[in-house]
């Protein structure tokens, strides 16, 4: 469904020195920086697969998914969205995607939702009775028929957000593009619009690119993910395989018996071994070791402390996925 | 499939409804604003009138003037309209324009719907007070158009609209490179309403000017649509100042194509 070789997008920025005399010089002389958005990424999404795209802001994820739903056009590289060139903008092209940006509404202000919706009816010539029945289907599915009538701008971010979704999807898209559906939203409002998503998902089966930097939205729907840095794809994979080859580290706690004696940390951890403790208090110990050194770390614990419980953890994937990023050899 | 042409009427009814849903803006809109131009012309041409001491000037006598300055008002702003077209930028400017490039319809023809839509307090304004201007009296001259007349003057009016907007969209364009082009429709403002007979009657200017000015694309927009409306223009005469228009709306709508084609490579949809 979206296929994606080399692409890659160069900005041109502007700069401008500050104050007045910075603002003189400008009318002038301007100084411009290339900026490099998106360096040749390569990767696939297939038909019912939801793609996480995961880096931190500005690497580059959103000018990907512009590129890809066909609003600006790439410095180069090539790609293919149902067998177009989103940039071409060919109508059935058009008629195939959605994109929903979390962080600007796409409707119309002023209007209702109703009225908005009837618009797009006649903007994708969806016939009546399919219009009728996605419709019902989408606000049943989100809980939102009472709001119809409502103008936009007086809708809360979470209703805003739900009338957003339903308008990119009452044309029923093969192609959706979310960007940060659930930014800004409360826990419920965004788990409403995950349960959404994954019940929509496994109905119509369309291809998706999800970006978000909440971690439960890329763990509960994304079974791959992209990470990005400064426009480079530095993984494409299973979530899972992040784990396998990036988390390296993993997470020993130990609880201490009530009236337990205060453990002397520097002489216990600090003979040969690569640790970092994370937390300390009188009942409860937490220390990150290198996975290879969890077991004789284990021991030892066991021995020298009187322990009540111990687990060993895995770090959590923002954790893994947060070293990957602001780490230039790609180990958390 | 092409976009249907309900879709265009649905948008620019949808406009026309946003335009009434703000009620006293509407009649600031329709009767305030025309009385505070009308006034002004007013007072200027009974001190011009008055001062100089002169009959007629330019062949017009202080009521033609009045009459021609009124029609000027009424009929100039539903060929400028809301300068909608001023939007273009703005969506260029702050990323607005990135939702219609998803949908499958024309973002002019789009955006022209709803410029015609938000016509509606002019065309309000324009039959309320062409309903009352004979009942005016000798003050402001004689006003009995016949049904040619009103025909004529309506195609230049549809004509002269769209040229006016053809004139700002590859202007409105620049701003895929200038972010900010408001001088550049002040300008255009100032231009079309000195030369298309907006700020004073083009028989003012002498013959050699006049000559010229009738193969620009200025006079169409408020000289044509208020001559054929007060009689003076043959039939002969109105279809040349029409195939003038219509010429000059081809060739900017061509300019327009470019510079949009060339403009969209460098737009950015706002932020990276």
């Amino acid at each position: 469904m979206i296929e994606v070789r080399g692409l890659s997008k160069d900005f041109h920025v502007h700069k401008k020195q500050a104050g007045l005399w910075g603002s003189l010089r400008s009318l002038v002389k301007r100084e411009t920086v290339v900026k490099h958005a998106v360096k040749s990424a390569d990767f696939h999404v297939g038909e019912g697969e939801i793609l996480g795209l995961v880096g931190a802001n500005g690497a580059g994820k959103t000018t990907l998914v512009k590129m890809l739903a066909g609003i600006i056009h790439p410095s180069g590289g090539d790609a293919r969205v149902r067998g177009h060139r989103p940039w071409e903008r060919p109508r059935d092209f058009q008629r195939q995607i959605a994109l929903i940006m979390g962080q600007k509404a796409q409707l119309w202000w002023d209007l209702p939702a109703a009225d908005c919706f009837l618009l797009l009816k006649e903007i994708y010539q969806i016939p009546e009775r399919q219009y009728r029945e996605t419709l019902d289907l989408l606000t049943g599915m989100l809980g939102i028929q009472s709001e119809l009538n409502i103008q936009i701008r007086r809708l809360s971010l979470g209703e805003r957000m739900k009338m957003e979704l339903i308008a990119a999807l009452l044309h029923s898209p093969r192609v959706v593009f979310l960007d940060e559906p659930t930014i800004g939203l409360d826990l419920t409002a965004q788990r409403a619009i995950r349960e959404f998503i994954l019940e929509y998902r496994q109905r119509e089966r369309p291809a998706m690119l999800l970006t978000s930097h909440y971690m439960e939205d890329i763990e509960r729907l994304c079974e791959r993910i992209l990470i990005i840095r400064e426009g480079e794809i530095v993984f494409d994979g299973p979530l899972a395989e992040v784990m396998r080859t990036h988390a390296r580290h993993k997470v020993v706690s130990v609880q201490l018996k009530p009236g337990a004696p205060r453990p002397d940390l520097a002489r216990l951890l600090g003979r040969g071994l690569d640790l970092t403790v994370l937390e300390e208090t009188p009942e409860r110990l937490r220390v990150q070791a290198p996975r290879d050194e969890i077991p004789q770390l284990a021991g030892r614990l066991v021995t020298e402390l009187e322990v009540h419980d111990l687990a060993v953890e895995e770090l959590d994937i923002g954790t893994v996925i947060e070293g990957l990023l602001h780490s230039r050899q790609g180990a958390a | 499939m092409r976009a249907s042409p309900a879709l265009y009427l649905h948008v620019a009814s949808l406009e026309a409804r946003k335009a009434m849903s703000y009620r006293a803006d509407f009649w600031i809109n329709v009767v305030v604003s025309f009385f505070a131009q009308l006034g002004a012309v007013w007072y200027l041409w009974t001190a011009i009138f008055r001062t100089t001491g002169q009959a007629t000037i330019g062949g017009y006598n202080l009521p033609g003037m009045l009459q021609y300055y009124i029609l000027v008002i009424l009929m100039g702003k539903l060929v400028r309209g809301q300068e909608f077209s001023a939007g273009v930028s703005q969506d260029i400017y702050d990323g607005g324009l990135s939702r219609y490039l998803l949908y499958p319809v024309s973002y002019w023809s789009f955006n022209y719907a709803q410029h015609l839509g938000a016509l509606l307090p002019a065309a309000v304004q324009l039959v309320l007070f062409m309903a009352l201007l004979p009942l005016m009296g000798g003050g402001v001259g004689d006003f009995h158009p016949g049904p040619v007349q009103f025909l004529m003057a309506l195609a230049a009016l549809g004509v002269g609209n769209l040229l006016y907007y053809l004139i700002q969209l590859p202007l409105q364009s620049v701003a895929f490179w200038a972010d900010n082009v408001w001088s550049l429709s002040v300008l255009l403002r100032f231009i079309s309403g000195l030369l298309g007979g907006s700020m004073l009657p083009l028989d003012l200017f002498p013959p050699g000017a006049r000559a010229v000015l009738q193969w620009l694309p200025f006079r169409a927009l408020f000289d044509l649509p208020v001559a054929a409306i007060l009689g003076r223009l043959t039939v002969a005469e109105w279809a040349l100042g029409l195939a003038v228009a219509l010429g000059w709306c081809a060739l900017f709508w061509l300019l327009a194509k470019g510079v949009w084609r060339k403009g969209e490579r460098s737009y950015t949809g706002v932020g990276i």
